[in-house]
């Protein structure tokens, strides 16, 4: 069993950090000020095949696999996790579109994805309990041309910004989550209504809003898989943002645990540094120890995404594996750091309020650990 | 919950209603632009709570610490932030209330009575946890002492008018050469440095403070010389508790609000599953337990009992259950939950930290636990 | 369309070296290999020539055996193929040794316009490399090169020294060494790092290249390598006076031979 990366994952992870360093670092903080979309960071994203790095060399993708992925979204998310979750929630768009759209589709949307032109967003979560209940949920009736589509999504990542949207909608408010249906909507469509720009504590600069949809016609080209194929597609495709979107809570909590740590080893109190006390010696370790494990359980779940495997019960343990100690890294380092651990002049506090948005259990009720005792018992 | 006097709920009430007016409505718009809630102090000169902890006889509200900790609840409900502006009023005016003679207790309740505000003046750069590192100085000259230095995340500072500041008059003899002194606002050379951007308790004004040659009067020094940091240690025994109890607030809001969230998500025939129940009564249990902790470390202190233990065990595990309730309402309710509960996140934790961290009040925690107990002590001492 | 060799050094990246407080030795056991600093910068210039002026990159590495972890990283920079000679001798070898190797693979090889190195490693910086090729190889060397452009077989350098600026033209083949200066390396794409395992590469055997035992023994033998850290005296002056504790600065300041 091997546990190094590859020369080239390393490699690919090599240029990521030197992305990041390059580009990202000098932009990180006026970017968590302003929330602008950072369109230049991601046009150099696209020029260095970060966004296309999943999709075939046929779509002018890179064609790398996905351990090389999350070794990119860990090394981004090191310098701006915000940057990190716009190439994430676009990547699992590119993702969707690649596993379940028919040639035409991928024909139309995945070149120009894979080039940067064409930002991807998903839209799968609503107000309601679950997707297809509630009084609001999006539904899509069989319509002459096609489909129509009424409701509201909620939270969509990338809104405003993106292209194209990979929407889950159902044909059955009566069976709800049951009758989900995946289409493909291009941005202009008539009908379409991105919300407002919410004010989320971090990741600022990847923009998150509700869409509305009023009486959105959809051909039928524009269904996505099989009709009430959604649950499996978004299961499958959320499945896997949850391994990517591990990477980016690895990457926040290493870039805290080194901070904190060249901190401790200067700051002195009592006489000496405050890295040769053991109340801070066991709060560096036990964040450098979850951050280490984190990162082996999201290799593993993305190494057999890459190689076509079962994956879902690896990927459901890593969330919930974060859901519990993720925050916990930026809640003990910002503790070493004591008050400049709470300044806004110093990092920690931006990547307190960026690792706060990462593995968010979204569905309200839906708990990865259903699905883990499921595979056991 | 433990089972309050009459005129304790009604405290509680008054506390209750004062912070729906006044400041829950204001709490997400100072958080966001970081000021100073410009008419909180104004609405609160009826009340007089600025005035909880100062005695009858100088027309305070002499409120027990229970009470004062039912209030400090309630504004820790509102916001942290502007309860944080009560908690390190009501710390400033501890030291005066240890150390200070008659005349200078009359001096400086008085304002207080009329929702002017109190800053305790101890950090430095160099003196965070290590509180005896500091270097401020005090030089007796005449009748007067001439002060210099730097203070550092002083809450209150750009808005007190009476400053409690903490300084060397004996810089060989270290940490027993510090004094305790009142500087008034105002005084030629004591100005206001930077202001802190903080992650959370926006609306509470955190500064720097710069003294530059500033002459106070003599009568101005609390208690003695050299007795600053005994001053200081009681100081903090004795305001530790409201840490806790604006934090026991803080959690409850944050839970009241992810219950307010599930009760409109599932609605009509769904009904939260097991897991998500589960992790409510979870979060209830340890805002019930953490807010028992902290009425018992009260309980004590009223009755004239040693609580220095018991108020940093109730300081540390408040705080520490804030800050794991809050965290878990964000996550439990994902995106809603990054958007409307993050306040409290961000909040919580600096509960952690100030007022001595939690790794400090260990420190004494555990001081007390392996202690030898007394009945040995005694057999020792006999013995010898 | 100039014909451009770069040398290039594997290195162990510094900043995964770790100091052991006890005796100052280096811990470099969980150091990673990078391509030396400034070689990067060498492997660019040679990279923008190319592609400015047409012609190919050649990459070549004398090292220990790990040098072959280099490959895939040296070719996703610009190079078309790379040479390497993995050996034991590296190990010990100096700026004399190193140079003996690197001219008998090069006149293997066959002709190059440009040769290029960095100005110096970034573990050693003995800065030997270039001039010692040039000599050993018979030809022209330009060093501390911040600026460098071809025309057919001319070479135009500026040469960026300690009191002035120098330009020089000098006609091809030439030996180059470069200065961090001279250009920002670029950042491999994911398909230049991923196209870098179709290149060629090739290795060459020291037992090959019709060296003499001698050639092979270093010059100059490192005895030992110690860290350097900083360490805190904590000592605290309290005489009565300021002038007395300066005295006393004074003479512990004295006593350390720093005045």
């Amino acid at each position: 069993m091997n546990f190094e990366l590859t020369e080239e994952q390393q490699l690919i992870g090599q240029s990521a950090r030197e992305f990041g360093k390059e580009y990202l670092e000098p932009i990180a903080v006026d970017l968590d000020h302003t929330g602008n979309f950072p369109k230049a960071v991601v046009d150099g994203l696209a020029k260095h095949d970060f966004l296309g790095l999943l999709l075939p060399a046929d779509f002018g993708g890179a064609e790398a696999g996905f351990v090389s992925y999350v070794e990119v979204i860990e090394s981004l998310s090191r310098y701006s996790a915000a940057v990190a979750s716009i190439v994430n929630n676009h990547t699992i768009a590119a993702y969707t579109i690649q596993h379940w759209g028919t040639a035409a589709q991928k024909k139309q949307y995945l070149h120009d994805m894979a080039k940067g032109e064409l930002l991807g967003g998903f839209a799968i979560y609503e107000h309601g309990p679950t997707p297809g209940v509630g009084p609001d949920a999006l539904v899509a009736v069989k319509h002459a041309e096609g489909y129509v589509l009424n409701g509201k999504k909620a939270y969509v990542r990338n809104a405003g910004e993106a292209g194209v949207y990979v929407v889950f909608a159902t044909t059955d408010p009566a069976l709800g989550a049951k009758a989900l249906t995946a289409f493909l909507v291009k941005a202009d469509t008539i009908g379409i209504k991105v919300g407002e720009k919410l004010e989320t504590m971090g990741l600022k600069g990847c923009p998150v809003a509700d869409i509305t949809f009023e009486n959105v016609v959809l051909p039928e080209s524009a269904l996505l898989g099989a009709v009430n194929g959604g649950v499996a597609i978004s299961a499958k495709a959320l499945a896997v943002a949850s391994v990517a979107e591990a990477a980016q809570t690895v990457g926040i909590g290493q870039a805290a645990v080194e901070h904190a740590a060249a901190y401790a080893k200067q700051r002195v109190q009592f006489g000496k540094p405050v890295a040769t006390l053991q109340a801070i010696q066991t709060l560096l370790a036990e964040v450098a120890t979850d951050c280490h494990l984190a990162r082996l359980g999201l290799q593993n779940a993305a190494l057999l995404i890459e190689e076509g495997k079962p994956f879902e019960v690896e990927a459901a343990m890593i969330k919930s594996f974060l859901v519990r100690l993720g925050s916990k890294m930026l809640l003990d380092t910002c503790q070493v750091e004591g008050g400049f651990g709470y300044s806004e002049f110093m990092p920690l506090p931006r990547l307190f309020r960026d690792i706060a948005g990462t593995n968010l259990l979204d569905a309200p009720g839906d708990f990865p650990e259903k699905l883990i005792a499921a595979s056991i018992a | 919950m433990s089972i309050l006097s009459p005129e304790q709920q009604a405290i509680k009430q008054a506390a209750k209603d004062f912070v729906a007016k006044h400041i829950i409505p204001f709490a997400a718009q100072y958080d966001k632009s970081g000021e100073f809630h410009p008419y909180l102090l104004e609405a609160s000169k009826e009340s007089k709570i600025f005035g909880m902890a100062v005695p009858k006889e100088y027309g305070g509200l002499d409120y027990s610490a229970l009470t004062q900790a039912l209030v400090l609840e309630e504004w820790g409900y509102g916001c942290a932030g502007m309860g944080t502006t009560l908690a390190a009023s009501v710390l400033s005016m501890d030291s005066v209330l240890v150390a200070g003679n008659d005349e200078q207790k009359r001096r400086y309740f008085t304002p207080m009575l009329n929702a002017e505000i109190g800053s305790f003046g101890l950090t430095e750069p160099g003196a965070g946890s290590d509180a005896g590192a500091g270097k401020t100085t005090a030089v007796k000259v005449g009748n007067e002492y001439i002060l210099n230095g730097t203070k550092c995340w002083i809450t209150n500072g750009g808005f007190a008018s009476v400053y409690v500041i903490y300084a060397l008059t004996d810089p060989a003899a270290g940490m027993k050469g510090i004094s305790a002194f009142i500087v008034e606002r105002g005084l030629p050379g004591f100005t206001i440095g930077t202001v802190d951007h903080k992650l959370g308790i926006r609306s509470s004004n955190t500064v720097e403070l710069l003294l530059k040659d500033v002459h106070i009067p003599v009568t101005n020094l609390l208690g003695k010389e050299g007795e600053g940091m005994k001053i200081a240690m009681k100081t903090l025994d004795m305001a530790r508790p409201a840490i806790a109890a604006l934090s026991v607030g803080l959690a409850q809001r944050s839970l009241d609000e992810c219950v307010k969230h599930v009760q409109k998500t599932f609605t009509g025939k769904s009904y939260p599953g097991q897991t998500l129940q589960f992790k409510l009564a979870d979060m209830q249990i340890l805002v019930d337990a953490a807010r028992n902790s902290l009425h018992e470390a009260m309980r004590l202190r009223d009755a004239g009992l040693p609580y220095s233990k018991e108020s940093a065990i109730s300081k540390t595990f408040c705080s520490d259950v804030a800050m794991q309730v809050t965290t878990t309402a964000v996550s439990l309710m994902g995106t809603y939950g990054y958007i409307e509960l993050g306040k409290y996140m961000r909040d919580s934790k600096i509960m952690q930290i100030y007022e001595g961290t939690n790794q400090i009040q260990r420190l004494v925690i555990s001081r007390a636990v392996l202690a030898p107990p007394p009945a040995a002590a005694v057999a020792q001492k006999a013995g010898n | 369309m100039p014909k451009c060799l770069v040398c290039y050094k594997w290195t162990l990246d510094e900043q995964d070296i770790k100091i052991k407080p006890e005796d100052l030795s280096l811990d470099s056991s969980r150091a990673k290999g990078k391509i030396s600093d400034f070689d990067r910068n060498a492997i660019e210039e040679a990279a923008l020539l190319v592609e400015k002026n047409g012609g190919a990159v050649d990459a070549l590495s004398y090292g220990t055996p790990t040098v072959k972890q280099s490959l895939k990283d040296c070719l996703s920079r610009g190079p078309e193929k790379a040479f390497w000679i993995g050996d034991a001798s590296a190990e010990t070898a100096d700026a004399s040794v190193t140079a003996n190797v690197l001219a008998a693979a090069i006149r293997k090889l066959g002709q190059y316009d440009l040769i290029l190195c960095g100005e110096g490693s970034s573990d050693l910086f003995n800065q030997q490399t270039a001039p010692r090729l040039a000599a050993l190889l018979g030809l022209p060397c330009v060093s501390f090169v911040n600026r460098l452009s071809v025309e057919g077989d001319v070479v135009k350098a500026t040469r960026k020294l300690e009191d002035c600026v120098e330009a020089v033209t000098v006609k091809t083949p030439v030996v180059i060494s470069v200065l961090s200066e001279i250009n920002k390396p670029r950042i491999p794409s994911l398909k230049q790092v991923l196209g870098a395992s179709k290149k060629p590469n090739e290795e060459l055997k020291v037992a090959d290249l019709g060296l003499k035992p001698e050639d092979l023994q270093p010059k100059a033998v490192r005895k030992s390598v110690k860290g350097f850290v900083m360490q805190r005296k904590n000592v605290i002056y309290k005489e009565s006076s300021a002038a007395d504790n300066v005295a006393k600065l004074k003479s512990s300041l004295a006593s350390e031979g720093l005045c």
